[in-house]
């Protein structure tokens, strides 16, 4: 009788769990990991006998397993506190904010990034009037690793590196301005509200004067940030919030990728994939910001990645137009298409993740 | 198609045992050979017709060698189908390693044939051999019906990674086997304990293993933990398998031969060997080893005897040197034992242990490295002469995030969970903690089973490391 039972539990539920895998309707997407998730494969004669079939079914039934979320919940929890690792799937959770361990220090990626710059810099920069500059972003390791006890960059060497090999550009350090409250808990972004001060050491150190009088906008939408899907562990959502000036508010944008008129922030951008995309409309090859209420002719050129997507829209008070490039979408070679140096500010500014994987850019 | 994956665990599985218990008994091994053929079919769709000849090769030989009058016709016979299995096995699993050898020694360049390996061809190449030597022998009947013998050689639960079923073994429960709840619900058990070796433990410590190999600054200290989490990370990966195995197994209906028998508590490599995938040592001791004269021989053709049983036994694991090196490794180990270095084992157990994990820990240094050169520099690295410091900051933080899983494998390798667990619950006669024990199994069976799925729905990370045998 004992077993009879015991058979019958176990094999109820294994069998309410194959039925509920068989019946229960493909989702599109993944919303905490922000990806398409995988439909049920094309069946077919060449499919079947080479076996792509076999696991494309397999990513299928990864993909669409009910309770999805949940499962993988459970996963990072025995992962993180039964079985005490120290990260899961390579993320670790400390104070709170979900962190993605970068490790170890690629210095030739490094040197290959600042190869690209310099490649900008020589064949359009050189003999202009105009004055490079040059900053990095650290990530979040940087504040935390050593409190959790995680492997991280040499971020001391990284820096070295960077001011050694990008001789084009004088160097501006942000590093003391930050701390871990100044980027979201589930994203590896930092959050605009904290980094007027950022802005205002860019600006200074360029010879420009930003516009501090800022209005505090909050999004009425939960941010998920990239991380939250990937340590897969109960965290509350963070908050986004953008800043505004007369400046900000008066800019007229332009999506030169697309040739189309664009806002600095899109709020609508909240409800895809990439909520981040609100500033300045995300991983766009080139925009430029022109803004009608400057007291200055000075113009600049920002050479970024994501990160400064939220720092741009806060110098925009202290120059009459700005043009944004993202050589990782638009090879550097090309730039000379697009714009013409004269005596225009540049700024190279690249967080440390892009330049450790600095292959990513043209 | 693995186990330990969603598609058999929740798709194949349940499908198949709907359909095995609802047909009548007759049906029942027709349902077990094509729900064999499907399972071996999902990773390999055109090795099935190597399959389905070597079953056919096994069956006609099995009836050839039982109708021959004479010794010699059955002999014949015998021959016949045996190479013909050793054939296939050398040409799929061995031509490259051949044609290299013979590259290297006359310095000429014949192509490679780049032939892909047919799972599992290893094991069922094996028992359809023991099969026809049982026949030949006269311990057993040829079998007549190829849907039986079908089932029994491709039969899935034991197909890709054994254990090694002996046709003798499973004879009787071909015909008639008795199936009752207990048994069930003793495979199901059995089977999700070794589901959780394989998903909670084995690939987790294979994570680690992944991550040695990639790192760029090792050390040491991060060779000689890969070293001892290699071993563990073997352990649990294989005896995980054929705990499945085993599980399915008695779910069917049949009981297949234990593999392992806590091999880590073993005091010397002679102790060791019959603990460690005993059913393939059982079957090189009776088709090799004995055949050859094993020890009631000259102590010349003992040592040749033990040097040709562990060069196979090496050789059976992979086409590589290393793999020889690695069984005849244990050849040297096991005639060492017959010394009075052997009585000194046998007095002083804690030099054994000592003797034996040293022994084993570096023995699968040897059969992890993917080549001379990388065996060699693996020793280096352990016994520091690749130059490189003893530890660093990236071992101490890869020690710390597994330490908790090491520590559950080293203990999990021993009996002691086992005992522990028959301690408190000592009193099973006892009405209320039979009860009491009747749901504790229950619960934790479940909750390994959230658990292991919870695994297999989060990571992609599931090689079975037994494949490529």
């Amino acid at each position: 009788m004992k077993y009879k039972i015991q058979v019958i539990l176990i094999a109820t539920f294994f069998l309410a769990l194959s039925v509920y895998a068989w019946v229960k309707p493909a989702d599109k997407i993944s919303d905490s990991e922000l990806r398409n998730l995988a439909q049920f494969p094309e069946v077919n004669k060449e499919k079947l006998l080479d076996g792509s079939f076999m696991s494309d079914f397999e990513s299928y039934t990864l993909d669409q397993f009910p309770l999805r979320e949940e499962f993988r919940t459970v996963k990072a929890i025995t992962s993180l506190y039964v079985f005490r690792q120290l990260d899961n799937n390579g993320i670790y959770i400390e104070d709170g904010y979900a962190v993605k361990m970068e490790y170890p220090l690629n210095t030739g990626n490094v040197s290959y990034a600042i190869g690209r710059m310099q490649n900008v810099y020589d064949k359009f920069i050189a003999g202009t009037d105009a004055k490079c500059y040059i900053s990095v972003i650290p990530d979040k390791n940087y504040f935390l690793a050593d409190e959790h006890g995680a492997l991280a960059l040499d971020y001391e060497t990284l820096f070295e590196t960077v001011q050694h090999e990008a001789g084009f550009a004088q160097y501006i350090d942000i590093t003391d301005l930050l701390n871990i409250e100044d980027f979201y808990c589930t994203d590896t972004h930092w959050n605009q509200v904290h980094i007027a001060d950022v802005a205002d050491r860019l600006a200074f150190g360029m010879g420009a004067e930003t516009d501090n009088d800022y209005t505090i906008n909050t999004v009425n939408v939960p941010f998920y940030g990239v991380y939250y899907g990937q340590a897969a562990l109960p965290m509350k959502p963070d908050t986004m919030q953008y800043l505004t000036n007369d400046a900000i508010e008066a800019a007229v944008v332009t999506d030169n990728q697309n040739g189309v008129p664009m806002s600095v922030y899109d709020e609508s951008k909240m409800s895809t994939r990439a909520p981040y995309d609100l500033f300045l409309g995300g991983s766009l090859s080139m925009i430029t910001i022109e803004n009608p209420m400057a007291a200055t002719d000075k113009e600049l050129i920002v050479f970024r990645d994501s990160f400064g997507s939220s720092l741009v829209p806060l110098l925009i008070s202290g120059y009459k137009k700005i043009t944004v490039f993202d050589i990782r979408y638009l090879p550097g070679d090309r730039i000379g298409y697009f714009t013409e140096f004269t005596d225009q500010d540049v700024l190279f500014i690249y967080s440390t993740s892009v330049l450790n994987n600095g292959n990513s850019i043209k | 198609m693995l186990f330990s994956s969603i598609p058999f665990l929740f798709y194949f599985l349940p499908v198949v045992l709907i359909c095995y218990f609802a047909v009548p008994r007759v049906a029942k091994n027709v349902v077990l050979f094509l729900a064999s053929l499907v399972f071996y079919a999902w990773g390999e769709p055109r090795f099935v017709i190597v399959m389905l000849a070597s079953i056919l090769i096994g069956y006609l030989s099995g009836i050839f060698i039982e109708k021959a009058k004479s010794k010699n016709t059955k002999k014949l016979f015998l021959c016949i189908g045996t190479v013909l299995c050793l054939a296939g096995l050398a040409y799929f699993k061995y031509v490259d390693f051949f044609i290299t050898a013979f590259n290297s020694a006359t310095k000429l360049s014949v192509p490679l044939l780049k032939v892909a390996l047919p799972i599992g061809i290893s094991f069922y190449s094996f028992q359809i051999i023991s099969y026809l030597v049982d026949v030949y022998r006269g311990d057993t009947a040829a079998q007549k019906n190829f849907i039986k013998l079908g089932a029994y050689i491709a039969m899935f639960p034991q197909l890709i990674a054994g254990p090694i079923v002996r046709y003798s073994d499973i004879e009787k429960q071909l015909t008639d086997r008795k199936q009752n709840f207990e048994q069930v619900a003793e495979g199901i058990k059995r089977f999700i304990i070794g589901l959780s070796k394989k998903i909670l433990i084995a690939n987790v410590l294979g994570e680690f293993v992944d991550k040695f190999r990639a790192i760029q600054e090792p050390t040491v200290g991060f060779y000689w933990i890969y070293a001892v989490v290699f071993s563990l990370h073997l352990y649990f990966d294989f005896s995980g398998y054929s705990d499945m195995a085993i599980g399915i197994g008695k779910i069917l209906g049949f009981t297949f031969p234990e593999n392992f028998n806590y091999p880590f508590i073993s005091g010397s490599v002679t102790e060791f060997w019959r603990r460690w995938h005993m059913s393939l040592g059982s079957w090189f001791r009776d088709y090799v080893y004995i055949p050859l004269g094993g020890n009631r021989v000259s102590k010349i053709k003992w040592v040749r005897n033990i040097l040709i049983v562990w060069a196979l036994t090496g050789f059976w694991h992979g086409a590589d040197w290393t793999f020889i090196i690695w069984g005849l490794m244990f050849a040297l180990l096991l005639m060492l034992e017959k010394t009075p270095f052997g009585k000194l084992l046998k007095k002083c157990k804690p030099l054994a242990h000592v003797y034996l994990l040293a022994a084993i820990i570096l023995s699968f240094v040897i059969f992890n490295a993917n080549g001379l050169g990388q065996m060699a520099a693996d020793f280096k690295g352990l016994f520091g002469g690749a130059g490189i410091p003893g530890w660093n900051e990236q071992t101490g933080y890869y020690l710390r995030s597994y330490a908790v899983v090491i520590a559950m494998a080293a203990v999990g390798a021993t009996p002691l969970p086992k005992l522990l667990v028959n301690k408190i619950f000592k009193n099973k006669e006892n009405k209320t903690v039979n009860v009491i024990y009747s749901v504790a199994e229950v619960v934790f069976v479940l909750g390994l089973l959230i658990v292991c799925t919870s695994f297999l729905v989060d990571g992609s990370f599931n090689p079975f490391l037994y494949f490529r045998f």
